[in-house]
């Protein structure tokens, strides 16, 4: 038996399994992002709500029963505001990322389709490898996202990519159906087409931590407002008309 | 009433990321077929309020990423497209994309109906 193992090494294999949860209060649409999350990654493992959003040094506890060495958290806040965290189990890292623009695969908009649990190709911009966060970021993602070859429901072909854009210092996520024929012209030549699944969204890095769920700060964008901070500056901004007006008539 | 803006203090701890990159990177012997990660040469530089040209830009990134790792499948013999003889669950249901199918015909009979 030794002889087989020396002649033929052991063939890496890229071992990820993702495990995938919410806190309470999500909206129907945050829960339907979960879902087509769940559908489009047969890796993921989903787990029930988590109860108390102060708990989250539970989370590397769960993954571990779960047998998961990566987790997808998403934390409702308000009922309106939506955090991610991408984290890395058992030690660290973890990702604080603010999602915005959700779009779902219900919408009647994105016409595309593919295999459920079919392995979606990868693609990063090149600003990712530009800065620390953005390489630490596409190393995570890439564990995450990206189905391995042995996940148990995984398909043997590829028929969509997913994508990953800085723009504006935010990651803008896409996920594309990849098709041979162009569908205007049925019997001409084979050419690679694209026709957008959903779901969309962009999210917007906070903090990266050295741990857990927990530990050392090593990274906190400069640019990020609360979302709280935007609605008051709002606010502020539509009060400050009325006391202009109110100081006026006076 | 004046408050000054807090400054946020900012981290960007590089030798420590670095360092917990290294920690958690796959390791870099890996043939691709595992991990499918595909990176496009260019940044997006659009404006990021003008929807079409961003979606474009996102739609070019995908179309190359495609163009290329077909490429490297055929390197790799690893199979990429999937035959007209195979049939499973698909993300959407049939009741789901008909629905699209519908949607579409009712726009283009709108517009047929305007002209």
């Amino acid at each position: 038996v030794d002889d087989v193992e020396e002649t033929a090494p052991k063939k890496k294999k890229n071992k990820q399994r993702v495990l995938l949860l919410s806190s309470r209060g999500v909206t129907h649409r945050m829960r339907h992002l979960m879902n087509d999350l769940e559908a489009l990654l047969p890796h993921v493992k989903k787990d029930s709500k988590l109860d108390s959003k102060s708990q989250l040094h539970l989370l590397p506890e769960l993954a571990d029963l779960n047998n998961c060495n990566n987790t997808l958290y998403f934390e409702a806040r308000r009922h309106e505001d939506l955090y991610l965290w991408a984290a890395k189990m058992p030690n660290g890292p973890s990702i604080k990322m603010h999602v915005q623009n959700i779009h779902t695969m219900d919408e009647l908009k994105m016409t595309g389709n593919c295999l459920k649990g079919s392995r979606g190709l990868l693609s990063f911009d090149k600003s990712f490898d530009e800065t620390e966060w953005g390489r630490l970021t596409k190393e995570v993602f890439t564990h995450i996202f990206g189905v391995p070859q042995t996940a148990r429901k995984a398909k043997p072909f590829i028929d969509h990519i997913l994508t990953f854009s800085i723009l504006d210092s935010k990651i803008w996520f896409r996920n594309f159906q990849i098709l041979e024929k162009d569908p205007l012209q049925p019997n001409g030549p084979p050419q690679t087409t694209l026709v957008e699944i959903g779901p969309r969204f962009v999210l917007t890095p906070i903090r990266i931590f050295e741990g857990a769920f927990g530990g050392a700060t090593v990274y906190s964008n400069p640019e990020f407002v609360s979302p709280a901070a935007v609605r008051s500056a709002i606010r502020r901004e539509q009060s400050k008309k009325y006391n202009v007006r109110k100081d006026a008539e006076d | 009433e004046d408050a000054i803006a807090k400054r946020k203090v900012e981290i960007d701890n590089g030798p420590a990321m670095a360092r917990i990159r290294e920690s958690i990177q796959l390791d870099p012997s890996l043939p691709w077929t595992e991990t499918l990660v595909m990176t496009y040469p260019h940044a997006i530089d659009v404006d990021v309020n003008d929807d079409l040209n961003r979606e474009v830009a996102f739609y070019k990134q995908a179309l190359q990423g495609a163009t290329d790792a077909r490429k490297l499948a055929t390197k790799h013999n690893f199979p990429f497209t999937r035959p007209s003889d195979y049939f499973a669950e698909m993300v959407k249901s049939d009741a789901h994309m008909e629905r699209v199918r519908q949607r579409l015909l009712d726009e283009s009979a709108a517009i047929k109906k305007s002209d």
